[in-house]
């Protein structure tokens, strides 16, 4: 027996056997760690190409052309008896104004086609642009002023060069006389590219050029609250009981196993149970942000669930001990020291839960917030879309300018998950604490 | 019939009949689900003196230490059973109420457990929850009678409100004591509470036991036969989840009855 261990403990670390072994664990320690950056690397790779390609398409998005044209506010348009009554001036024919700039700049173009075609170089908003000028400020009537306006969606693409002007005439959207009145506008310094405000304000529209995601921000917005709302505490409470109080047995075990499968419940089913629940049973208003926060609170409550027990389980049992020791109650140790020691990981594993839920599509779809909504919803009943819904709408629209909106949208929906996770981080960090 | 046994042979450890005895246990046997880890035990806790717990690895002195405040009922699947009295009552009757009985019966852990929050607030933990201030100025003197019985004040002084977490280990154990103080107990069950300190604080904790004896019932687990010796008034020595031999420290350390014990003490198996 002894001698045994004598002849281990005098092993030949010399020896050619040892050497060999120890080369050939050292290239594979070596080949191991390039295989590790070479995966790192690809996925890199992967996400610079899809951010590329997001950032290339869609800062544009940001920028609209507007066109200045010198705008006459002739008071025998829009205010033809002279009363300056504001009832009247809201009600007045804008958009002639807007037609007499373009006629008084192109006085060659006669025709009924060709004027058509002329007046669209802008925006049927400049119409209300110019209504709330003068609504602002009566005093404009009578005066020749320079307006910028809102180009229409076409000029637009031209300006930012989505248009091919040497394709073929006919396979063109913009036709060569509008681009010959285009480049004149452009010689003579009328066309302009400015921050695109109307993207970050308005709501959805059928014209490219004024379709704005406030709608589907607020939209989201109201449904994050609700789903937080919903979630956060019936999650946490779940965590806790099933961490601290609940006996280990067969029901529970079984409870257990579910919470974990239904994390991985696709989640179009969470969709059809909303469908069937809160829609078809309690008759909730259809494409509503309440019944889509419900919906997103089913599906990411098994997420907050799981995060909160791991939470729950990585305070150490020496503290549960301290607490029951000094006679504090299960229920003081779990709410006086257990749930706040655990609440950076349970916070973390919420605004995971909610930034899935923000960028998921395939529920809401169910129950029918997939609707064109132009308005921006004033209440959690109002009608309303949400940010991914939005840009899937826009996607799927065919007019040219909305590849543009379509990028724009998911650059500022990435954005608040990064911006949501960055605070995931931040109070992980923050509250961290180490015994 | 083994219980009978059992029973007699502590009957027979030679105690002082008139001593007044605070715990009482009677054939108490714990069950980690089929693993029997105390069997049988029948010890006597006497009044305002140390009891030191000693024994090899493993034999139950932790798991018996448990009972005697109940905490043995948080753990899964532990059942205990037999007679345990404090003050003549059971403490696992039904209606007794567990929360209370920790407050009784105070506790020290083999590792310092301070709460991540101030020295403040751990102290003032337990007075909090059982109401035994009734405003701040009574609170603050309870934490520093608190603080100072255990020998901390001094240290700790001017930054109460710093996190107890941040003392060293042998801070931070006088803290849980002081913790425990608190709460005001009868009874103080300490788990080899110097096993994670050096020997200077492990002097100041042994001191403060002296101290504490005055007025608090100590049962305390050790590893250390010096430490058994210097601290304790009566010795209990566990072996596989039987007390083999119990009675007054001196007699146990000089004259052990069983060969065991001698074995043990002298070091000759563990
Ligand atoms: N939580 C538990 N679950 C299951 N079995 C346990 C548990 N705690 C202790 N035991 C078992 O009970 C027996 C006694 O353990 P105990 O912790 O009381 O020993 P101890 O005398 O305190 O030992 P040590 O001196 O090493 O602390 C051991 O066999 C142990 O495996
Ligand atoms: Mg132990």
């Amino acid at each position: 027996m002894t001698e045994q261990t004598q002849d281990t403990a005098g092993s030949n670390w010399n020896s050619e056997k040892f050497t060999k072994g120890l080369a050939k664990r050292k290239r594979a320690e070596v080949r191991f760690r390039r295989i590790g950056l070479l995966a790192i690397l690809t996925a890199l790779t992967l996400l610079a190409i899809l951010l590329f390609s997001i950032f290339s398409k869609g800062y544009t998005a940001f920028v609209q052309t507007y066109v200045t044209l010198d705008i006459t506010f002739s008071e025998e348009v829009i205010d033809r008896n002279g009363t300056r009554d504001p009832e009247e001036l809201r009600l007045a024919n804008y958009a002639k104004l807007v037609q007499n700039a373009l006629r008084a700049k192109f006085p060659e173009v006669t025709s009924r086609r060709d004027l058509r075609a002329l007046f669209s170089l802008v925006s049927n908003d400049a119409a209300d642009t110019l209504r709330d000028m003068v609504a602002d400020d009566p005093d404009l009537i009578g005066r020749t002023v320079p307006v910028s306006l809102l180009a229409g969606d076409d000029v637009d693409m031209v300006t930012k060069g989505y248009i091919d002007r040497a394709a073929v005439e006919d396979d063109r959207r913009v036709k060569d006389r509008e681009l010959a009145w285009l480049d004149i506008l452009e010689a003579d310094g009328d066309i302009s590219l400015r921050f695109n405000r109307g993207f970050f304000t308005n709501g959805d529209s059928r014209e490219p050029e004024k379709a704005g995601i406030a709608g589907a921000m607020v939209g989201s917005l109201y449904t994050l609250v609700i789903t937080m709302l919903i979630a956060f505490p019936i999650g946490v409470m779940t965590a806790i009981y099933l961490e601290e109080f609940a006996p280990r047995n067969r029901f529970n075990d079984l409870i257990e196993v579910n919470i974990n499968n239904l994390a991985a419940v696709p989640s179009i089913v969470f969709g059809l149970l909303g469908l069937a629940i809160f829609l078809n049973v309690a008759h909730l208003p259809r494409s509503a942000p309440l019944v889509g926060g419900l919906t997103l609170a089913l599906m990411t409550l098994p997420t907050i669930i799981i995060a909160a027990r791991a939470a729950i389980r990585a305070v150490p049992d020496s503290i549960r001990h301290a607490a029951l020791g000094l006679g504090a109650s299960k229920q003081q140790a779990a709410f006086h020291h257990i749930l706040p020691l655990s609440m950076p990981g349970i916070l973390t594993g919420t605004i995971i839960g909610l930034s899935q839920a923000l960028g998921e599509t395939a529920p809401l779809l169910m129950i029918g917030m997939v609707a064109f909504i132009a308005d921006i919803p004033g209440s959690i009943n109002d009608p309303a879309t949400v940010m991914p819904v939005q840009i899937f709408l826009w996607a799927d629209s065919p007019e040219r300018a909305f590849v543009e909106k379509t990028s724009g949208a998911i650059m500022v929906l990435l954005g608040f998950l990064i911006l949501m996770n960055a605070l995931a981080i931040f109070l992980r960090r923050k509250f961290e604490r180490r015994w | 019939m083994n219980v009978q046994i059992q029973a007699e042979k502590s009957a027979n450890a030679g105690m002082d009949v008139a001593e007044e005895f605070v715990i009482e246990t009677r054939n108490v046997d714990v069950f980690y689900g089929d693993n029997h880890a105390i069997k049988g035990v029948s010890l006597n806790i006497p009044k305002h003196q140390v009891t030191a717990l000693i024994g090899p690895s493993g034999c139950g002195k932790s798991t018996y230490l448990r009972c005697l405040n109940r905490m043995n009922d948080t753990i899964e699947g532990c059942r205990v059973e037999g007679e345990i009295l404090l003050d003549g009552l059971d403490i696992y009757a039904s209606g007794v109420d567990e929360v209370l009985l920790r407050a009784r019966v105070g506790m020290v852990f083999q590792k310092p457990n301070p709460f991540p929050k101030s020295i403040y607030d751990n102290v003032a933990y337990g007075p909090r929850i059982h109401g035994l201030a009734a405003n701040k100025d009574e609170l603050d003197d309870i934490v520093l009678t608190s603080l100072e019985r255990a020998g901390l004040l001094k240290e700790v002084q001017d930054r109460l409100h710093s996190m107890g977490t941040g003392l060293s280990g042998g801070q931070q154990q006088r803290l849980c004591i002081a913790r425990a103080l608190a709460v005001r107990p009868e009874i103080i069950l300490m788990d080899e509470p110097c096993s994670a300190l050096d020997p200077i604080a492990t002097a100041k904790v042994e001191e403060l036991i002296d101290e504490l004896k005055e007025n608090y019932t100590i049962i305390i687990v050790t590893h250390s036969m010096q430490q058994a010796a210097r601290v304790s008034q009566k010795t209990a020595f566990f072996h596989l989840g039987d007390v083999v031999e119990s009675g007054p420290t001196e007699k146990v350390f000089t004259s052990p009855e069983d060969e065991r014990t001698q074995g043990y003490i002298t070091g000759r198996f563990g």
